[in-house]
């Protein structure tokens, strides 16, 4: 039996699927881009095929990224494979400037984890997730003007 | 439908260990085989087996085998954690109330291969999980570190409150045999320990055992001639929201429970004033904290002072985990909490008794989704 180091493996890959393709597609393009209702205009995170208000198809369309963070943790002991040597890191929630509830998850980078705050504005920003073909929006603080 | 139409009867437990050593399959025929003596029962009078699972292999149709039966009549394997325990009790009182089974076996099972907080293998991540898992949040003690963290920035609350929630468990569990983590706490000691996630300390996390619990119910009429006191389910409400995605549920600071504590007292004409005990799931400090205020013991941001003084133990207002709950007893995915309820409601939990226990609340999940149900000593009239 051979010995596997775990420390070494790569994060979780995602899975895309139907609804969730043009998401994954715009990250590999360097782009946010979230489902939206091409009827109502209602965004909808995690994507679906059809709105979930109005049934009309929806659409992939570009977003700014911009928001404020909902909620954050700081996770301080290994918890997840291809982050056992990353820790501490930084998950915020962040509620998007698109629409009330509209919420995105990701790590929030380029500020000392000690920093990062309830109310805090970030915007999200593409970078490569190890491991394979992806890109994976993670956040980063803007300055309030 | 009158839950009380059907009784508990039967109450059945391993030992919870760190490591057995043991298959799901062989812990849970264990319990099983107890709670049916306990009940002067026997597997050949068992007709319907159900328990929650997230697919481990100690299945209804395994396990009921295992403990000699050649076939099995009502049998369902929800596929659930701790949030769905009080649907599966009363899905197990329906069984019987509408004559699908007249016996029915509810078991929870957890080995060393089932363990929640840690994901060390290369993983793919489909549905919902696909988006935020490939950032190392992929667990729940990170998705309720999310919720306690608004809920301090909201209310105030602090990790001295969830502290008091630690402690008020820890206490009531040394005082049990068979709880897991039964050194004493004191807020010091809470304060010392590492940090898991931010902010949550090692202690505000549930204790991952191997072990299995077993409850057996049958109808109220027959319940009569057994051999212990029955114990009656009052009344059980479910409700969860955000399509059961944590990230998305739209105040944190508050959990499923504000959606089933209206539903659950509405249901059974009961508040949180009368409850004796109250076993509150707690997979997290912070689980206990949310859904102890939406259930309506205290106001919001007011648990802290609450457990701080003595109003969650003994002699207080009402009990809360009398044994030590998951995070001290062990993490039974809950199930150990009705085990608790019945136990105590039949007055048997000798230095540990709640006095003149009439009634007890049992919470079961977390966050987005979860249920609760109502027992009593005696059957409504
Ligand atoms: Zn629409």
């Amino acid at each position: 039996m051979t010995t596997v180091d775990w420390s070494q493996l790569p994060p979780p890959q995602p899975l895309p699927d139907a609804d969730s393709a043009g998401f994954w597609q715009a990250t590999a393009n360097g782009e946010l881009r979230l489902c939206r209702c091409t009827n109502c205009g209602h965004w909808h995170h995690p994507p679906l095929e059809h709105c979930r208000r109005c049934a009309a198809p929806t659409a992939f369309e570009p977003v700014t990224g911009t928001g404020t963070i909902y909620t954050f943790i700081v996770q301080r002991q290994p918890a997840v494979v291809g982050y056992f040597d990353q820790v501490p890191y930084a998950v915020a929630i962040v509620e998007l400037d698109q629409q009330p509830g509209l919420r995105l998850t990701g790590r929030v980078v380029d500020v000392d984890i000690d920093e990062v705050r309830i109310g805090m504005r970030v915007a999200a920003r593409i970078e490569p997730l190890r491991g394979g073909e992806f890109q994976v929006p993670v956040f980063a603080p803007v300055a309030v003007v | 439908m009158d839950l009380s139409a059907s009784a508990i009867v039967g109450i059945g437990r391993t030992a919870y260990t760190r490591k057995s050593g043991r298959t799901g399959i062989s812990l849970a025929a264990e319990a099983i085989r107890a709670a049916l003596d306990d009940a002067g029962l026997s597997p050949s009078d068992v007709d319907g087996m159900t328990c929650f699972s997230t697919g481990d292999p100690a299945s209804p149709l395994r396990v009921s085998h295992a403990i000699g039966l050649d076939e099995i009549g009502w049998n369902v394997n929800t596929y659930a954690g701790g949030n769905q325990v009080a649907l599966v009790m009363a899905n197990a009182a329906s069984a019987i109330i509408t004559g699908q089974a007249e016996v029915v076996v509810v078991y929870r099972v957890l080995d060393s291969n089932v363990r929640y907080g840690k994901v060390t293998g290369a993983v793919e991540v489909g549905g919902f999980e696909q988006f935020a898992a490939p950032q190392g949040y992929m667990v729940p003690p990170q998705w309720f570190a999310m919720w306690a963290q608004r809920h301090q920035h909201v209310y105030g609350s602090t990790c001295e409150d969830l502290g008091a929630i630690a402690i008020n468990n820890r206490a009531h569990a040394v005082a049990n045999e068979h709880a897991i983590a039964r050194d004493p706490l004191t807020l010091e000691t809470y304060l010392e320990g590492r940090w898991i996630v931010e902010p949550f300390r090692v202690f505000d996390l549930a204790y991952e055992v191997d072990g299995a619990v077993a409850l057996v119910l049958t109808s109220a009429d027959r319940a009569k001639d057994l051999r212990h006191p029955p114990v009656y389910p009052i009344g059980a409400a479910e409700g969860t929201g955000a399509g059961g995605m944590p990230d998305l549920w739209s105040d944190q600071t508050s959990m499923y429970s504000r959606i089933v504590a209206p539903r659950l007292w509405a249901r059974t004409g009961l508040s949180a004033a009368d409850m004796d005990i109250a076993c509150m799931y707690d997979c997290f400090t912070y689980t206990v904290m949310a859904t102890f205020e939406d259930f309506g013991f205290c106001d919001k941001g007011e648990v802290g002072d609450y457990f701080r003084e003595g109003r969650a133990t003994y002699g207080g207002d009402v009990v809360v985990n009398p044994h030590g709950g998951l995070l001290s007893e062990g993490y039974l995915h809950g199930l150990n909490h009705h085990y608790e309820a019945v136990h105590q409601l039949r007055r048997e939990a000798g230095v540990r008794q709640v006095d003149d226990a009439e009634l007890a609340l049992v919470t079961a999940g977390a966050g987005p989704y979860g249920g609760a149900i109502v027992y009593g000593r005696e059957r409504p009239s």
